[in-house]
């Protein structure tokens, strides 16, 4: 089977899983507990701690709590901030960022405000700027859009945000950056969330960094872990297991980043163009192509391409609810309905070979133009 | 005393020389829906009992006999000696203490030395001196009404609810029907209802893959788990007609899109349904509700049917009443998942809603059918239920 539908969810590490498993299988100890043998897991998920954060933040600046996933990581952040007046986000954000937004509107807590999308999928920061005010409590921009694959500057826009208004907590859902693309969080940066299973590890782990001096309120109260800030006894095997992946993912980050950009520009190279249209931008992450066959219908080309042995994503779905069926994202990017209807996403991971983009392009061209010829 | 469940039958006991017939299939079918319970079904004197039951599983076994089609009402009384002492403890386990009430007596064992209105009277008359105060005699409208029921061998059964049943006729009785099921509201109500007259029930499936999706078809698969709760099991089967839709799609006038593939639709399931030895086709069509539930639109579809009856039982109800159904049968939920149910791709903006069957058959013979029902048949699935 050929997988490119990385940006949903990756292979775990084997080398990671192997080096992990005593932690599953002996050292299986609750790490609070005071007998020796607990107690040791402790400086265990120090050292895991420290390994993750370390990749892209200042240690002394920041810290990381672990979560069960990028969605509780966003939820965490959210609630726990976006308190009063209104909070800004983007129309790119995915839904673990724009359903608790919406959550809050109708709870009465915040006035939701939506940045517009451009059309290469990043955010219009002078229109997200134009949309902070002295009320603004909380803003959330992600860093690589899960969809078209957009790459938003978020020191940046944070050093713009808090130029504005110094008092905005700013945060960043980092889940498709982290360890993909180079990243390092400025001090301006409060925020950010990242999950285990994009990058090798397994689905069930997720971490919140924040900046150290913010009080991060709880989201799970309860035994006190994460220093009170997450309770419930910590995945050790998944922690260690997303530690050991984020050291092999960082190690060959640059040289990935490189080779993938070529892989992606060849996939697109070889696809029909009187089939397929292109929505990734050139400059948005290496490992997302969104492509559109417009006039088709994206989740149809899923499972022809599925019936031939090609695992593809796409933001549209076979639903009666013409609202729900079309990527939001794509829309948001100012396409129109047919484009966002027939959207496929590709989606990249450092072991994705030459030969398996080759075999793709053909199978891509080849259930394009026979879905085209059958709808004629 | 001891807790038992009171289990009337219905309609039933109308039959004659045959009841029999029709109570063994009800027994058949409570012995199945209690399957996995730790408890006791008996029949004594005409009626049937659960017994030995853990007390929290209660409204579980409940909550199962309520989708046994036959069943009148059940009610969950206390079983205890016949002298007035124990028949008060009971009456005071199973009624509120305080409101309005009566109390109705039936005695099977003639022989007891009170009569039925007098142990009515003076059961009456110890509740009240019990609960001075808090409770008030109402004949005519009690907020809740004592049953006491005299058996012979000295026992009475003593409870306060008739808790109502499906009604209907045993599952069983009454042949056998291929249900055209789609993933939305009104297919499964008419399967229930078919049911409810004594049916088994087999379900059959048209989908469009790759036009439609596994969340389709898992749908579809929980709409059937939902109607075997009263069937007593169904068969699924599922029918590919992506081939079908294609060949329309490509030889045939667009408007007639639906009727023609409705009329395969119905050819499939008129021989699969002699092959699985159905003796009916049912669908979930109501008169007028979209362009090919017309009176035309359903001529069409029975044209090519040759020797089943179809059988349409919502064919007069509004939505509104078979949504209505729809939510008591516990389906509603299901069937408003927003999956297509077939595809949408192909449906033309502006569908036949009278079409003539002389365009009809002009349009279709631009077609294979016999090999495009023959592929269909190839794609057929059996999912047990």
């Amino acid at each position: 089977m050929l997988y490119f539908d990385n940006a949903a969810t990756t292979k775990p590490s084997e080398t990671a899983f192997s080096r992990a498993r005593a932690f599953a299988l002996e050292q299986f100890y609750n790490p609070s507990a005071l007998y020796n043998e607990g107690y040791a897991l402790q400086s265990e998920l120090k050292k895991a701690r420290s390994a993750l954060l370390s990749k892209v933040a200042d240690e002394s600046a920041f810290e990381l709590v672990f979560t069960s996933c990028g969605t509780e990581s966003d939820n965490q952040a959210i609630f726990g901030f976006a308190k009063r007046g209104n909070a800004v986000t983007t129309a790119g954000e995915h839904s673990a960022v724009s359903a608790p937004f919406a959550e809050l509107k109708n709870r009465g807590v915040i006035e939701p405000r939506i940045a517009p999308l451009q059309k290469d999928g990043r955010v219009d920061v002078s229109a997200l700027l134009a949309l902070v005010d002295e009320k603004t409590s909380f803003v959330s921009v992600m860093h690589v859009n899960n969809e078209v694959g957009a790459i938003n500057d978020i020191n940046a826009i944070a050093k713009a945000v808090k130029a504005k208004n110094p008092r905005v907590i700013f945060h960043s859902d980092g889940v498709q950056a982290y360890g993909k693309i180079p990243v390092r969080l400025s001090k301006d940066v409060d925020l950010y969330s990242i999950s285990a299973h994009k990058i090798g590890g397994l689905k069930g782990v997720g971490a919140l960094i924040k900046r150290k001096s913010l009080v991060l309120p709880p989201y799970l109260i309860g035994g006190g872990q994460e220093s009170g800030r997450r309770s419930g006894t910590e995945n050790v095997f998944g922690i260690m297991q997303f530690a050991y992946a984020a050291e092999e993912k960082f190690s060959t980050l640059k040289a990935d980043f490189e080779r993938l950009t070529t892989l992606r520009e060849r996939l697109w190279e070889g696809l029909d163009k009187s089939v397929y249209t292109r929505i990734s931008a050139m400059d948005g992450t290496p490992y997302i192509l969104s492509v559109s066959a417009v006039g088709l219908r994206g989740e149809v080309l899923l499972h022809m391409a599925n019936d031939k042995g090609l695992i593809v994503g796409t933001g549209s779905a076979c639903s009666s609810n013409a609202k729900s069926r079309y990527s939001k994202i794509v829309l948001a990017c100012g396409y129109d309905e047919k484009t966002a209807d027939g959207t496929l996403r590709l989606s990249f991971s450092p072991t994705t070979t030459l030969e398996e983009v080759q075999k793709a392009v053909t199978i891509l061209n080849e259930i394009g133009q026979d879905l085209t010829r059958r709808m004629k | 005393m001891e807790k038992v469940i009171i289990v009337r039958y219905g309609e039933l006991y109308l039959k004659g020389k045959n009841r029999g017939f029709f109570e063994r299939a009800l027994e058949n079918n409570i012995t199945r829906v209690l399957q996995g319970i730790d408890c006791t079904f008996v029949k004594q004197a005409g009626r049937y009992f659960v017994r030995d039951f853990a007390e929290e599983q209660t409204d579980e076994i409940i909550d199962k006999l309520k989708k046994v089609f036959g069943l009148h009402s059940m009610s969950v009384a206390l079983q205890t000696t016949s002298d007035m002492p124990s028949i008060l403890q009971a009456a005071k386990a199973v009624c509120p203490s305080c409101g309005t009430f009566k109390v109705e007596t039936h005695r099977g064992d003639k022989k007891y030395p009170l009569t039925s209105v007098e142990v009515s009277r003076e059961l009456g008359g110890l509740l009240l001196a019990e609960y001075k105060g808090a409770l008030k005699v109402d004949v005519h409208n009690p907020s809740f009404t004592v049953q006491v029921d005299i058996r012979e061998h000295g026992v009475a059964l003593v409870f306060a609810e008739f808790i109502e049943g499906a009604n209907g006729m045993p599952v069983g009785t009454a042949g056998r029907g291929m249900l055209l099921l789609s993933g939305g509201i009104d297919s499964p109500v008419a399967g229930h209802m078919m049911a409810k007259r004594g049916m088994n029930v087999d379900c059959l499936h048209f989908h469009s893959y790759p036009y439609t999706n596994m969340q389709a078809k898992e749908k579809v698969v929980e709409l059937a788990h939902i109607l075997a709760q009263y069937t007593g099991g169904t068969r699924l089967y599922t029918v590919s007609v992506t081939h079908i839709q294609e060949a329309i799609h490509e030889k045939c006038k667009p408007e007639l899109m639906i009727t023609l593939l409705r009329r395969f639709m119905f050819r499939i399931a008129e021989r699969h349904a002699k092959r699985c030895g159905a003796q009916c086709l049912i669908t979930g069509e109501s008169l007028g509700q979209v362009a090919s539930q017309t009176i035309e639109g359903m001529t069409s579809s029975n044209s090519v049917v040759e020797d089943l009856p179809v059988l349409r039982p919502l064919v007069g109800f509004d939505k509104n009443e078979i949504i209505e159904r729809s939510v008591k049968m516990g389906a509603y939920e299901t069937s408003i998942l927003p999956f297509e149910d077939c595809c949408t791709v192909f449906l033309p903006d502006f569908p036949a809603i009278r079409p003539k069957l002389c365009d009809i058959e002009r349009e279709e013979n631009k077609l294979d059918i016999e090999g495009l029902i023959e592929q269909a048949f190839q794609s057929i699935e059996k999912i047990k239920i």
